[in-house]
């Protein structure tokens, strides 16, 4: 048994292929296999199976911590499906990290492509840079989104951030892109930075806290202005929990409640910081 | 053995297990934490008739608080799981939920077994209330005419509290007990996981199991130390004593009563006390036993 499982990338990949796929190569996996096994697990380059061990270097064995580095932009799935332990990703990753994801810790220290935590369940999902479309939202054709844990960005996320999402929090530190929260069901988006165009578009319950500013939809209408209690503990946990730097007055301060979509069952929320 | 010349009697006080709760009050300020604490805590000395105790274990500073507030930590003690439960909705609903600016977490949140408390009070908001998860714990964003008070699901319950410690002040007279029984709530005030529950830590009427002639009463007056009685009854108390006082003391853990019960020993031997004694019913009540020598052997200054 090793303290940790390191996997490093051999080399970056051809930029001729789509991109190798790890969906499944997850902490709690490892923590049961030797390193020979840890090498042989499948891996698919395109549309062809292969090994991990034929791109990842692996040292450790038997470990629920478990680091990956390379240039890793090409990879996607790392960490997809994880129930348990800790992953730390060193460098930018490709798409779905942490997709599927039901517990345990992932952290990257980079940015992350298109639907990373996509339909979460539970555990956390660090993103110290950017994130792609899709962020812990649901992937095509999928009715729900994540429901359960929490996505924490570092930087700005891109389109459909939280799309469907039917529980947990999404939390954007920089910007986050059009139609976030579209058709939410449940759940908490929280945007420091600007929230773009037509936000909470469709959504049934579901709140966005947006700090950084909004253009509230018209299909949404002003209830009141009130200091909201979970605001001011979510941003205190996220202080405490993540180091996050959040300005005093916006967890001290008044927000602007909007009630919507009322296209839809109107029981969404849109809490806007107001600044003053 | 004697403390500062005052008598401490080879006996002990005995204690029973009790279930209990840490409440976490936070409001905008202290003034409003601390009204919503003292309505939580009224009317809650004893089970014998306010079916729980509680009073105020400290008061927090906003680092200490989950929403970066001021806050008070409250202890709730009753005999078992469902009336702990019971008492817990009831006291929350009434006097955090209606008190203005303030938010209700739980104090124990290492518990695995939990009191839904705040689930059952959500339904006050009439199926508007909006639940939110927030570092893996589920809270209740519950509608009121203010905006909205945040109380936490469940509860955390200590199901090996201790109930019942206690020590008794024996003094020359009414003020010198006074003094000494203030002296010892000041020591005991603001330690961690214990709670005095009577007014302002200290009760005056004393009580011993059922009564000599009251059949339906489950307690009655402690007349062996009721200095009026000493030629009436058969009384405990040494000649000179004319006033006594106790000191009733109810905690998370057995340590916690027996630091406590030291600290307010040591502080309440004083001028015009003549003896510390402790109430006990021969170990039938309880299983904990606190013996008040062994207790002072411990802080080293008895002799």
């Amino acid at each position: 048994m090793s303290d940790t499982v390191t996997l490093s990338l051999r080399a970056p990949l051809d930029g001729g292929v789509a991109g190798l796929d790890v969906d499944g190569v997850t902490a709690d996996r490892l923590a049961g296999l030797a390193e020979r096994e840890i090498a042989a697990l499948p891996v698919w380059l395109d549309a062809r199976r292969a090994e991990l061990g034929d791109f990842f270097s692996v040292r450790g064995e038997r470990s629920d911590r478990v680091r990956v580095e390379g240039a890793l932009a090409q990879v996607h799935g790392i960490a997809a499906g994880t129930t348990g332990g800790e992953m730390v990703i060193d460098g930018d990753a490709g798409r779905r990290v942490a997709a599927k994801m039901t517990g345990g810790s992932v952290e990257v220290r980079g940015s992350v492509a298109d639907e990373a935590g996509a339909t979460m369940g539970g555990g956390t999902l660090l993103v110290t840079g950017n994130a792609g479309d899709r962020l812990g939202a649901a992937v095509r054709g999928a009715f729900k989104g994540m429901t359960g844990g929490e996505i924490v960005i570092g930087g700005s996320a891109g389109a459909d951030v939280a799309a469907r999402a039917r529980r947990g929090l999404v939390v954007v530190a920089g910007n986050a892109g059009r139609h976030a929260a579209r058709a939410m069901i449940a759940g908490t988006l929280l945007v420091l930075g600007r929230t773009g165009a037509e936000p909470g578009h469709a959504s049934k319950r579901g709140t966005i806290i947006a700090v950084g500013g909004i253009e509230i939809p018209i299909t949404y209408w002003h209830a009141c202005t009130f200091r909201p209690p979970h605001v001011r503990l979510m941003l205190t946990y996220l202080r405490r929990r993540y180091r996050m730097a959040i300005d005093d007055r916006a967890a001290d301060g008044a927000y602007r409640r909007y009630c919507g979509d009322a296209g839809d069952h109107g029981r969404g929320e849109i809490l806007e910081w107001a600044a003053q | 053995m004697k403390n500062r010349g005052v008598l401490i009697e080879d006996t002990f006080a005995e204690g029973f297990t009790m279930r209990a709760a840490r409440i976490v009050v936070t409001a905008t300020n202290d003034k409003w934490a601390q009204q919503a604490a003292l309505k939580f805590t009224g009317f809650a000395t004893s089970v014998i008739a306010c079916k729980c105790e509680a009073a105020i274990e400290r008061s927090l500073s906003p680092e200490e608080t989950p929403d970066a507030r001021p806050g008070v930590s409250i202890l709730l003690f009753a005999m078992d799981t469902g009336s702990l439960g019971k008492r817990l909705s009831e006291r929350i609903g009434q006097t955090v939920l209606t008190c203005p600016t303030t938010n209700c977490f739980d104090g124990l949140p290492d518990s695995t077994e939990r009191a839904p408390a705040g689930r059952a009070l959500r339904v006050f908001g009439d199926k508007f209330q909006i639940s939110k998860v927030v570092g893996g714990q589920r809270y209740w964003r519950v509608p009121v005419m203010e905006g909205e008070c945040l109380l936490q699901e469940s509860f955390g319950i200590e199901k090996q509290a201790v109930g019942g410690g206690n020590f008794l002040i024996l003094a020359e007279d009414a003020d010198s007990a006074l003094a000494a029984a203030e002296a010892a709530v000041e020591a005991i005030d603001g330690l961690p996981g214990v709670i005095l529950p009577f007014p302002g830590g200290i009760a005056r009427s004393g009580s011993k199991i059922g009564a000599r002639n009251y059949q339906s009463l489950i307690a009655s007056t402690n007349d062996a130390y009721c200095p009026t009685l000493r030629l009436t009854t058969a009384s405990a108390l040494p000649e000179g004593v004319n006033s006594v006082l106790e000191i009733v003391l109810d905690g998370l853990d057995r340590d916690a009563i027996s630091q406590a019960m030291r600290l307010g020993i040591e502080a309440a031997c004083r001028p015009g006390v003549r003896a510390i004694t402790a109430g006990n019913y021969g170990g039938h009540l309880g299983p904990h036993q606190f013996h008040l020598r062994a207790i002072m052997a411990e802080g080293g200054s008895a002799s």
